[in-house]
Parts: structure tokens; C-alpha cells; sequence
């Protein structure tokens, strides 16, 4: 895929190639953007990737030094179906559009999807009171294909579900997805169609909100000119919008702690299963992960507002992980966990997908309370956008013609279609049967196709997603310093100076 | 897929117990033995313990009263190999064994992907440090600068030693306190050790010898909170106080790596991972062995490859008694 937008890194420091640097803002267009989105998490991407197909001028900016750094990369990976969604409201229509969009596009984008199906279970009667409710809302909420489960069936189909079990239901579309892959897809696609994509780029203030070319500062002093500005900061989005005088609204992160386990205890499971949910909670999930793990999660711990970076794990969330997961699925006892995680929801006290066109001034676009279904929603919420984009700020769409929909054959993760099955492959590349990650069976080959890859990722972090190389059950006890070697031999940066997730996370700090 | 090749005994692992194993093996002359190792050279752990001038000698042999570096005990036992005459494939990656049909399956640059069949198979695959997830009293961020032990003994043989204003040990044993007498030979601030025990899991004259008796510890940390956005600085102890931390070291506390073992549905305790081996180191599938710290423990490398001529022994026993049968 040959990049037509342009790809720099805002990177103080020796982490990256001078060629990626963006030094100064006369690299960029001198005309404006039509649009400039602010925030690559899923949501952001996918916008870019849908605006791309139109002949438009666009520039997505991150702060991270990574797409789907925030919230797109601390959930629980699964596409819903919507089946308990609140009936009419905007969230739930665009789960179920773009719910049943993901089989289709997760093969163009190549991003590995694998509608497993989920079981949600009542444990007592008072729960299984509840099961012929939630059967009801399922249907008013168009997902026609569920199915009530007595307790010999569930046994049937998920022989390790706890005896006591009471029913069921079966809901047949629920899919479990590579949650990496999906942000990257998005702007691997839209960078090829024209879209520039900057970052470690923080927007910190707009200098005339009012004008119809506004300018768009970063904490480094870098400008940038453009017509209409789509805030999909996510959790950052609050202080984004107070540098053009958005309307009120707070974002309460709601923090969901997660545990992984190892590929041992995959087989305990075939589908995503769900606890009856409370007025409160969805409650704690055990699901499959598309890389053959069990993951269980989330906790829903409601923050403080202004605390929009701590995902950090807590012995009392990841006992209540345990204790939730172990209700679903008794057999997980003693099973070996590799990794604990934390992700952020975005939730807003003002409602959920709340999105207001002309912000406080015209062109001004705050999307922003995507919660948890950002991931499921994000290409129907990117069409959605763009009508409203159409009708209320007068953005003009006109397709183009040779606008790619997707990413090639070779996209496909080496950790999805293993490189050294194929003896052909390994004969041209023998690197790719030099195995660098042994938990994962990642290759040298794999890494360095990732630096070579569209959005040029050059932290360990970024190149982790992207192979599994350190995701593995020894969390890089074994390959880590190894990753970084190929990583700096590759690039001719020093290998103390390479990055965990951007500047400031150096392997060796500056003397 | 290249044609499955055969051999006598394959040897998973080329640390001291998997050179052991090989050597012990190759004086009984039971026929080809190979050794597949997953990295580029032979010696495993100890070869990363570099001889660097004003460093602490960290392997002991308390057998004959030596200390030496852990580099110079990979090198003599990298150099019984070829005298033994026993085939070392390196850069050669197990990815699955297949207990009933005695078959490993291996990926290699240059042999691609290879099934090997074996009269008999010892996992020496040694042990691993335990994760922040798997000690689970290690909570909070996931920031840089957060190493195994193992990781920056390989950065530094890379580069050079990365100093630390206010480095912190997370584990007392044997491991982490040789790595605080490396960090401090290599001008480091002092480490501070933290860990969830009681007192140190280290024996006291290894505590004497590293010279690390009275240097800040903290123990009864029965969790410990790591802070920092992307690098640590940083870690909450349960009685509320903040150690400052540049450099955090995830230490010691092994586990075995029986990961082979555990996936092919051979016989492995899952609290502890130690493969289960009757008296002869015979896993739950005859003519399946393990030899050095996959068995569990923190041995060190003399005892792990006198530990794989005790297995070869045995292996060897093994193949005569089945070669006799046939």
C-alpha cells in the first residue's frame, strides 16, 4: 500500500528517524484541511478512514505515539450484537448497523474477527426470572437470532458453565476481534487515501474559534489550519473542548480492570460468557480472546472527574475479576493468568454518543461518551458522522473514485497466518523462521514488516500490537531486549534510546 | 515441510542442564543426540552473567570453594559440546511436541520448518521470572523502565550498564541479590529490595557475600503499586509510604518454563508448572524427561548440569531397556 497522505512524528528526542520528524509546520499543507480530527483512538480512525473516500483534505492528530493508545486499547475486544442495548436510543441503532457491517469488514480491513457467539447465564432463579426480559429487549432491539437456553442445553454447549446453572441465552453474532488491529486498519487505509496522520501531536488550544479556517496550536508550537475540527479526543475530549468553547458537558472515566489468561485455559471456554446484568453493571465477563487466550473483565469503577489517565489495576479490582470470572467459569481456579490490564471508558454525565455539530462556533464537532462500544460502533458511527457532517457543516462528499476500501492480502497479522507454515515464504525470508518471541512464535521477519509497515510504528508498545512479540505468557522475559535490538539495528537508532510508548520511556534515561 | 528427520535423543535447551544432558549422553554413546537451542549460542542464563572489570563474580561453586562469573562457566560448558560429539541446532524454536508419537516440531532460518522423531526427549528448558501478573501482589501502571533481571543483564552486554538514580528490586532471593551487587558495581545508586515475604529468600552467606546486609529493605509487601505514565518513578507500599523508583527490577522468583509440557497435555502441577517426574526424571509419558530448573527451584548452573548427567544416566537406562525389548 503506497501512502499518499503523510505520516510525521511530533518526537523530541532520538527515538525516530529525522525523515518521520515533523520539525516545523511548513511540512504540512500550506492550504487548510477541510477536516482535522483530533484523536486516533477507533473512533477517530474510522472517521478517517470514511472521510478518505471522499475527496477531502484531512489530517488526523494523536498525542500518543500510536494509534488506539487510549481506551481503543484497554477493552474487552468484543463486536456486540447491541441484543441488551437500550431500545431506541442512538447507541444502540448504531450497534446494531455496524454490527452486522463487521463480518464483511473485518475481511477487507484484514483485521482477525471470529464471530464465536456469546451465552449469557443465569445463575439462580431470580436471574433466570430475568432471561425472558432480556429475550424481549433482544428483539425490540432487532437482534432477531437469540435464543433461550434450558440448563441440559447450556451443559451441552458449554460443558465447563457452573452445575448450578439455572438457563441461558444464546446469542449467536456476538464476535470477538483483534481490537489492535482495528484502529491500525482504519489509518492504514485512510493514510493510503490522502489522509495525513500526525503524532505525538497534543492540540492545546484553537486560535480563532470563530473563523471559518481555524488554527489548531500544540503544546510544542506547531499550527495547523483547518475548516471544521472533530474532537474525538475520548477521555481528553473535556479539555480539548475548552479550547474552543464547547458546550458543558463532564466525562467520568469509568476504569475496567481486566486479567488474561494463558492459551492453556482456552479450551475451559468456546463462547463469550455473559453474567445476567444489574441496573449498574454489565457485570464481569469471561471471553476468548482471537489470539487463543481467556481474558475476564471488566471491573466498572466510576472516577473521579479529571482523572483520565489512571488505568492502573488494584489488588480489590482484580480480586473482583477473579471472584466474577470464577462465578461464570468454576474450572478457571489455579489457572495460570499472564498479564492484568486497565482500560478507561469514556463516559459522559451528559448521556452516552454525545455529539453536538457547530460547538460553541461553526465547524467546531465534539463526539465524545462512546463508553464501551466504540470499538463495535465505530464504522457506523463514522457513516453517521459524515451525513451529520454534510448537514450541518456544510462538508461537501464526493467519492473518490480510486479510493481503497481496504488493506492487502499481506496485512494479515503473521501471529493469524503463520509466515513460517509456508515452506515457499521461509525459503525467500529466512528470517522468518528466526523466531524471536518464543511464547508467541513471533519471527524477526514479522518485526521488521511492522516497521516497514504504513503508519511506521516505532515504539516497543506500538510494535507489541502489531506482533504479539512480548504478549505472551513471559511478558517479554524472553524477547524483549531482543524486539528492541532488531527495532534499533533496523532503524540505526541507539538501542538505549528506544521507547516503550514514546519519549520519556526510554530503555536508558538521558544521562 | 521438510521430511521428518530421526535421532536417537533430543535435548530441548542448550543451558547447563541441556549440555548436561547432551555430554552425559554422548560418553554412553546411545547414538545422535541434538540439542535444539531457540537463541544463537549455547550457555543459557549464566552466559549473560558478563566478566566486566569491577564487577562482582556471581556464580558460586560452592562444591570447590570457586567463585567465578557466570560467563566463564557457560564457555567451559559450551566447550564440552563438540568433544562429545553431539549436534547443537541453534536458532532452532520448538513450537509443539507430540508425547505419544515421540515428534517435536521445530522452526529454524535455515532448516525452515521440521518435524524431528526421537527415541527419547528431555525438556531442559529451564525457568523463567515469574510476572508482575503471575505474583500478583505487583498492581498499578504499566510503565517503561520496568525489566526482568534477565532483561538488563542483556541491555547491558548490549550497551552499557543503565544507571539508576534510585534503582528497586521487587524479589529477595538468590537472583536479585547478585543483581544488586551488579547494579552497585556498575555505579548505580544503592537498590532498594522490596518483596512480600517476611525476611529475605536469599541463604545467608549469599547475603554476606553480596555484601547486602543492612542496605534498605522492605518486606511484608503484600502489594505493591507501581506509579508512573510512561516510565516508572515510583512504587506505593501497603503502609502507604512512596519509594522513589527510575528503575524497576522484576526479580528472581523462577518459574519453570513447562510450557511444551503443559500444552501437549503431559503431566504438569499448575500452581508451581513443575512438569511431574518419577524417580528416574520419566515425565507422565515414557521415554519423555526433565533435567535442570524446568524441575522447579533456583539452582545454579554446576548443580543443573551435574543435574543432566544425573538424567543422562537415566535416559540412558531408558534406551537400553527399550532397545532390548525390541
Amino acid at each position: 500500500m503506497v501512502a499518499k497522505g503523510k505520516l510525521l512524528y511530533d518526537w523530541p528526542g532520538q527515538g525516530c528517524e529525522p525523515e518521520l520528524r515533523l520539525q516545523n509546520s511548513a511540512q504540512l499543507a500550506r492550504e487548510p484541511y477541510d477536516v482535522a480530527i483530533v484523536g486516533a483512538g477507533v473512533v477517530g480512525c474510522a472517521l478517517a478512514f470514511r472521510l478518505s473516500q471522499c475527496r477531502l483534505r484531512v489530517v488526523l492528530i494523536e498525542k500518543h505515539y500510536d494509534v488506539g493508545e487510549g481506551t481503543s486499547k484497554g477493552n474487552s475486544a468484543i463486536i456486540h450484537t447491541g441484543f441488551d442495548a437500550t431500545p431506541g436510543t442512538l447507541e444502540s441503532r448504531l450497534v446494531t448497523a455496524a454490527s452486522s457491517q463487521w463480518p464483511a469488514l473485518a475481511q477487507k480491513l484484514k483485521v482477525p474477527f471470529d464471530p464465536c457467539g456469546a451465552l449469557l447465564l443465569a445463575l439462580d432463579d431470580a436471574q433466570g426470572a430475568q432471561l425472558a426480559d432480556i429475550y424481549k429487549k433482544s428483539l425490540s432491539n432487532g437482534v432477531e437470532d437469540v435464543r433461550l437456553l434450558a440448563p441440559a442445553e447450556v451443559k451441552e454447549l458449554e460443558p465447563n458453565a457452573p452445575d448450578g446453572v439455572r438457563g441461558g441465552l444464546l446469542v449467536p453474532r456476538e464476535a470477538i476481534v483483534d481490537p489492535f488491529a482495528a484502529p491500525i486498519a482504519f489509518a492504514e487505509v485512510a493514510l493510503a487515501n490522502g489522509v495525513d496522520v500526525l503524532l505525538g501531536l497534543e492540540i492545546v488550544g484553537v486560535e480563532n474559534p470563530e473563523a471559518p479556517v481555524k488554527t489548531l496550536v500544540s503544546s510544542t508550537d506547531k499550527r495547523i489550519a483547518a475548516r471544521i475540527l472533530v474532537n474525538a479526543a475520548g477521555l481528553g475530549s473535556r479539555a480539548l473542548a475548552d479550547c474552543y468553547g464547547g458546550g458543558p458537558f463532564d466525562i467520568n472515566p469509568r476504569r475496567g480492570q481486566f486479567l488474561v489468561f494463558g492459551k492453556y485455559s482456552r479450551g475451559l471456554l468456546r463462547r463469550i460468557l455473559l453474567p445476567v446484568p444489574t441496573p449498574q453493571t454489565k457485570g464481569i465477563l469471561v471471553t476468548p480472546t482471537i489470539f487463543g487466550n481467556l481474558l475476564a473483565g471488566p471491573t466498572a469503577e466510576d472516577l473521579p472527574l479529571g482523572a483520565p489517565d489512571d488505568t492502573d489495576t488494584t489488588s480489590e479490582g482484580l480480586q473482583a475479576v477473579i471472584s466474577g470470572a470464577l462465578r461464570l467459569l468454576p474450572g478457571l481456579q489455579n489457572q495460570p493468568v499472564i498479564a492484568a490490564y486497565a482500560g478507561a471508558r469514556c463516559n459522559c454525565a451528559q448521556g452516552s454518543y454525545l455529539i453536538r455539530y457547530n460547538d460553541g462556533h461553526p465547524g467546531m464537532v465534539t463526539v465524545t461518551g462512546i463508553r464501551s462500544t466504540g470499538l463495535t460502533c465505530s464504522p457506523a458511527l463514522a457513516e453517521y458522522l459524515l451525513e451529520g457532517l454534510a448537514a450541518h457543516c456544510g462538508l461537501k462528499l464526493d467519492p473518490k473514485p480510486d479510493a481503497l476500501e481496504g488493506r492487502p492480502e499481506s496485512s494479515w497479522p503473521g501471529w493469524w497466518s503463520r509466515p513460517y507454515e509456508n515452506a515457499e515464504i521461509l525459503r525467500r525470508r529466512p528470517d522468518y523462521g528466526r523466531i524471536v518471541c518464543s511464547c508467541e512464535c513471533v519471527s524477526r521477519a514479522e518485526i521488521i514488516d511492522a516497521l516497514n509497515s504504513p503508519l511506521k510504528p516505532r515504539t516497543l508498545d506500538a510494535v507489541k500490537r502489531r506482533t504479539r512479540a512480548q504478549m505472551g505468557r513471559c511478558q517479554g522475559f524472553e524477547c524483549q531486549i531482543h524486539v528492541a535490538e532488531i527495532i534499533s539495528a533496523h532503524l540505526g537508532i541507539p538501542l538505549g534510546q528506544l521507547t516503550k510508548n514514546g519519549p520519556g520511556s526510554e530503555l536508558v534515561a538521558a544521562a | 515441510m521438510n521430511p521428518g528427520e530421526r535421532a536417537a535423543v533430543v535435548v530441548i535447551g542448550a543451558g547447563p542442564a541441556g549440555v548436561g544432558v547432551a555430554v552425559g549422553l554422548a560418553r554412553r554413546g546411545v547414538g545422535r543426540v541434538v540439542v535444539a537451542e531457540r537463541r544463537q549460542s549455547v550457555g543459557g542464563v549464566p552466559a549473560l552473567y558478563r566478566k566486566e572489570s569491577g564487577d562482582v563474580p556471581t556464580f558460586l561453586l560452592w562444591t570447590r570453594g570457586r567463585v567465578l562469573f557466570g560467563e566463564q562457566l557457560a564457555e567451559r560448558l559450551a566447550g564440552k559440546l563438540p568433544a562429545a560429539g553431539v549436534e547443537v541446532w541453534l536458532e532452532s524454536q520448538v513450537i509443539e511436541i507430540f508425547p505419544r508419537e515421540k515428534r517435536i516440531s521445530l522452526v529454524s532460518p535455515m532448516r525452515g520448518k521440521l518435524d524431528l522423531l526421537a527415541e527419547a526427549v528431555v525438556l531442559a528448558s529451564g525457568a523463567r521470572e515469574r510476572t508482575p501478573a503471575e505474583r500478583a501482589y505487583i498492581t498499578g501502571s504499566r510503565p517503561g523502565r520496568v525489566l526482568f533481571t534477565k532483561n538488563l543483564l542483556e541491555l547491558a552486554a548490549k550497551s552499557t550498564l543503565p544507571s539508576a538514580e534510585s534503582p528497586v528490586i521487587l524479589g529477595s532471593d538468590l537472583i536479585a541479590y547478585a543483581l544488586s551487587a551488579k547494579l552497585k558495581a556498575a555505579a548505580a545508586a544503592e537498590a532498594a529490595i522490596v518483596d512480600r515475604s517476611r525476611g529475605p529468600q536469599c541463604s545467608l552467606p549469599a547475603r554476606i557475600y553480596f555484601r547486602r546486609w543492612a542496605k534498605p529493605s522492605y518486606y511484608h509487601a503484600h502489594e505493591v503499586r507501581v506509579a508512573g505514565r510512561r516510565s516508572v518513578s515510583a512504587i506505593g507500599l501497603p503502609d502507604g509510604r512512596q519509594l522513589r523508583c527510575d528503575r524497576l527490577l522484576i526479580s528472581g522468583e523462577l518459574t519453570p518454563s513447562s510450557e511444551l509440557a503443559l500444552m501437549a497435555g503431559l503431566r504438569v502441577e499448575l500452581r508451581s508448572r513443575r512438569p511431574v517426574v518419577n524417580s528416574s526424571y520419566q515425565l507422565s509419558e515414557p521415554g519423555w524427561f526433565a533435567a535442570g530448573n524446568i524441575l522447579g527451584g533456583n539452582h545454579g548452573a554446576e548443580w543443573c548440569y551435574r543435574n543432566g548427567l544425573r538424567v543422562a544416566a537415566c535416559v540412558a537406562r531408558y534406551l537400553r531397556s527399550v532397545r532390548a525389548a525390541r
